[in-house]
Order: C-alpha cells, then sequence, then structure tokens
C-alpha cells in the first residue's frame, strides 16, 4: 500500500459559497449545465472536443469565482492511473490497430492509435472531474436533492416514489464524503496492523479474508448512520407527504437562456465533432 | 435504545428503506472512488466486490433498494468504462444495456433468491441470495456483450467459469460477513454501535 491519501487532493463535494450570479441559479438548470457538460465529454469522439468543453468548464469556474487552482487539484490522483493506463496500452495491443508506431521495443509498441486513447483517457477524466467539481462548488447538498427532485417530477405522476428517490440521493451525497473518509481510517487502521490488500498472494480466499475486514467495517458504520438518520427522522413524524414545500427559487431570465445555451453548444460540438473534427483531425 | 432498535429493525419502514438505500448507494460510490471496489486478481483480471452492496440493499430492504443500489453501480461502471477504458471490451460498457440493466437485475435476482430461501436461516438466505446475484450479475453482462457482438460465446463462457464462480463465493463470504454482523447473528451484543461511540 503506497497511496493510503484518497481524499485529500478530492474537491468534489465541497460547497463554495462566493455568491456568484451561477449560485442564484436554480438547481435543475445546474443539473442541466452538469449533463449537457458531461454527455460531451463521454461521448464526444475526439480529444479537441473534450478540450473544449474542459475550457469552457473552467471559464465557468472563473465565472462563478471558484479558484480555478482548487479544480485543478482534484485532478492529481488521475495521474498515477494514467501512468499505468500508458503501460497497459505499451503492453497489450488493440486488434486491428494499423497506425503509425511512435516508440516501439521487440513485439512491444505504443502506437498513434494508443496515444489517441490515452489522451482521450487523460481529457475524459479530467473533464468530468472539472465539470462535477464545479457542480458541487455552485450547488449546496440540500439545493442538489431538490433540483432532483424538481428534474424527476415530471417524470412521475407518483409524487411520493419521486419523492423517496431525491431523498435517497440526497442521502447518498451527504453520505460519500463520511465513507469515504471512513474507508480511508480503516484502510490505515488495518494497514498499520500489518494487513496487505495488495496483490502480493495469489489465493482468493486468503484476498476475501483480506478484504472482508475492510468491507465489513465500513458499510456497517454506513448503516449505523443510516439507521440512526432514519430514527431521528421518524421521531420527527417525517413521512415525505403532507409537507409544505419548501419555497422554490423564482427562475431567473438567466435560467433558460443559460439552460438553451449550454444544451445547444453541446449539441453542435456533438454534431460538428462527429461529423467533421473527427475525419479532419483522426491521424490515421 | 438497543432494545427498541431490535423492534423496528423487524419492520422497515419507508422512510428507513429509502435512507439505507442511499448509504449503500454512498458505500458504492466510495468504492467505486477508491481502488478498493475491484480486487486484483491473476493475469490481469479482476473480480469486483461493487455488485455486493446492490446484494446486502436487497437482503435487508428489498427488491427496490436492491435495484437502485444495484442501478448506481451501473451507472459508475458505464462513467469507469467511459472515461478510462482500459481495453476494447470497455467501449460497449458505454452501452447502459450492458452497465447498467444487469446490475438492476442483480438487486431484484438477489431479493427474490434471498425470499424463497431466506425466511428462516437467514445467513443461509443471505449466502443464496449473493451466489446468485453475483452468478446473474456475470451471466447478465456477458450476455449482453455476446448478444451485442462484442465478444464470441466461448470466449464469453471461459471468462464466465474462471471468473464468475470465485466471484461468487467472494460475495457470499462478504455478504454472509456484513448481514451477520447487522443482524447480530451468533451473538447478541457482539457488536459494536456508533450510537454508543457518539454518546461519549
Amino acid at each position: 500500500m503506497k497511496n493510503l491519501e484518497f481524499f485529500r487532493n478530492i474537491g468534489i463535494g465541497q460547497y463554495i459559497d462566493s455568491g456568484s450570479w451561477f449560485h442564484g441559479l436554480r438547481p435543475s438548470t445546474k443539473y442541466v449545465f452538469l449533463l449537457a457538460l458531461s454527455a460531451v465529454t463521454i461521448a464526444a469522439p475526439t480529444p479537441l472536443a473534450v478540450a473544449l468543453v474542459i475550457f469552457l468548464s473552467l471559464g465557468l469556474a472563473a465565472a462563478s469565482k471558484i479558484p480555478v487552482p482548487f479544480l485543478l487539484r482534484t485532478l492529481k490522483p488521475i495521474f498515477p492511473v494514467l501512468i499505468l493506463t500508458a503501460v497497459l496500452q505499451f503492453l497489450f495491443r488493440w486488434p486491428g490497430d494499423l497506425s503509425a508506431p511512435l516508440l516501439s521495443i521487440g513485439p512491444l509498441s505504443f502506437t498513434m492509435h494508443e496515444l489517441w486513447i490515452v489522451s482521450l483517457i487523460l481529457l475524459r477524466s479530467s473533464g468530468m472531474m472539472i465539470i462535477v467539481g464545479w457542480f458541487t462548488s455552485v450547488t449546496s447538498e440540500s439545493d442538489a436533492a431538490r433540483g432532483i427532485e424538481d428534474i424527476l417530477r415530471p417524470l412521475s405522476g407518483k409524487v411520493s416514489f419521486v419523492h423517496r428517490l431525491s431523498l435517497a440521493a440526497a442521502t447518498s451525497i451527504r453520505f460519500v464524503p463520511i465513507v469515504a473518509g471512513e474507508l480511508e481510517e480503516i484502510v490505515k487502521a488495518q494497514a498499520s496492523r500489518g494487513a496487505d490488500f495488495g496483490s502480493g498472494r495469489k489465493n482468493i480466499i486468503a484476498k476475501a479474508k483480506a478484504y472482508a475486514p475492510l468491507f465489513v467495517p465500513v458499510t456497517i458504520r454506513a448503516l449505523e448512520r443510516a439507521e440512526l438518520l432514519a430514527e431521528a427522522m421518524e421521531a420527527r413524524c417525517y413521512t415525505g407527504e403532507g409537507r409544505t414545500p419548501p419555497p422554490r427559487r423564482p427562475a431567473l431570465r438567466g435560467d433558460s437562456l443559460s439552460a438553451i445555451f449550454v444544451v445547444g453548444f453541446s449539441i453542435i460540438v456533438l454534431i460538428a465533432d462527429n461529423i467533421y473534427i473527427k475525419a479532419w483531425i483522426r491521424p490515421f | 435504545m438497543s432494545e427498541s432498535k431490535r423492534e423496528t429493525k423487524g419492520t422497515n419502514s419507508l422512510i428507513r428503506t429509502t435512507i439505507v438505500t442511499g448509504a449503500l448507494s454512498a458505500v458504492s460510490i466510495a468504492l467505486f472512488l477508491t481502488p478498493f471496489g475491484y480486487i486484483p486478481w491473476v493475469a490481469g483480471a479482476s473480480l469486483t466486490v461493487m455488485h455486493v452492496p446492490a446484494i446486502l440493499g436487497a437482503v435487508l430492504e428489498g427488491p427496490v433498494a436492491g435495484a437502485i443500489i444495484g442501478g448506481i453501480f451501473g451507472v459508475t461502471s458505464l462513467i469507469k468504462a467511459a472515461t478510462a477504458p482500459q481495453g476494447p471490451i470497455d467501449v460497449f460498457f458505454t452501452n447502459p444495456l450492458v452497465s447498467v440493466l444487469p446490475r438492476i437485475l442483480v438487486g431484484l435476482l438477489a431479493w427474490v433468491a434471498f425470499k424463497a430461501i431466506g425466511r428462516k436461516k437467514v445467513a443461509l438466505g443471505a449466502a443464496a441470495a449473493a451466489i446468485i446475484g453475483s452468478l446473474a450479475n456475470s451471466l447478465f453482462v456477458l450476455g449482453a456483450l455476446v448478444l451485442l457482438g462484442a465478444l464470441p460465446l466461448a470466449a464469453a463462457a471461459s471468462v464466465f467459469v474462471a471468473n464468475s464462480f470465485v466471484e461468487a463465493a467472494l460475495a457470499a463470504v462478504l455478504t454472509v460477513a456484513l448481514v451477520a454482523a447487522w443482524r447480530g447473528i451468533g451473538s447478541k451484543s457482539g457488536r459494536a454501535r456508533l450510537a454508543d461511540e457518539e454518546k461519549k
């Protein structure tokens, strides 16, 4: 176990109340931003389009008065994974890869196609982290939960199910940092007692035995927290029904305009990327 | 405190189910964010324990919880495949029919198995749910890959034989340990309580 610090550099899930114009948008509008931009990040076939989205997101962050270095710091944990990916690409070949090799040692080679894939991986994962980081920086947890409810309401006539789903999502959003912190704590505690989570042993039973002391306490503690929370809510007669609806933020004119702009931008980038840019810059 | 806890544990209210669903989804997301969701095994293949929260949710809180947590696991694997593909097969995981739908079924089938067997013997039922859920995960994911033409049938069958039984055994060990620890099987007051800890 070399790397025990999983969460020091994760900026996801930290709300920064800088009071910008973007903070004042409706949560559902911010979800539209999140979904549209991540759709381009995941589905665009060229690194160029993904880089464009990353620039737009960093611009958004600057306009929302979020410190850009704070978002960029979240990218640090990607690099070890990226190096591992590059090594794997070097060792194995994609079937039907006839592109020019950039570097070859004996039967192993690193080709243009593999360089393309590694840069896509780098940009896509950076893009996702930046977009999600921006979203959680400008949306408080309760807004995030309310936004899910707002978005799902038209999908279902049964309000209570939608409410439960958004309550589950809200719980989940709040629990992730806690569970992650506890995971780190327990990994450290077990490692300091000599536990080995590496790949030393081949025997799968031994591996399972090594994982149980990690997996079981983390899950049980999450369940205990859930139990406490549910009990506290029941004690206060919370049923999710018959509540006075929380005041909704009045829609700004910017809400619909910016949502239309972002969705339009994403669609145009995706279409242009698939039809023109892909054929233009793909080198093989 | 502990008295009332035992009593209410049988009657799963809607709120409890909902909150536990959220908490187990959070465990699933935390495993996705760290390297611990996947256990490296021989020859580059890795075993996943990511489906265990879905199975546990199905055993403890019923089919809806299992399906939702399974769906969350599916979405995380979709994002993983889209942002960091390790090979040609990962491309197909960006299709929700491969990555999300089978995982929703994992939660549902695990619940069916637990209902069928676990009425009296909870531990046995949990083991059955884990094995059925885990095999369903492998079977449906590989099946979807074969249907989409990503894998030839023979390759899928060999992966199934090599991976899925070990994965099922691993899931069974973990699920039984979790259910036993949570339901207090084997000892009446053997487990540490967070509630007591926080009072101090």
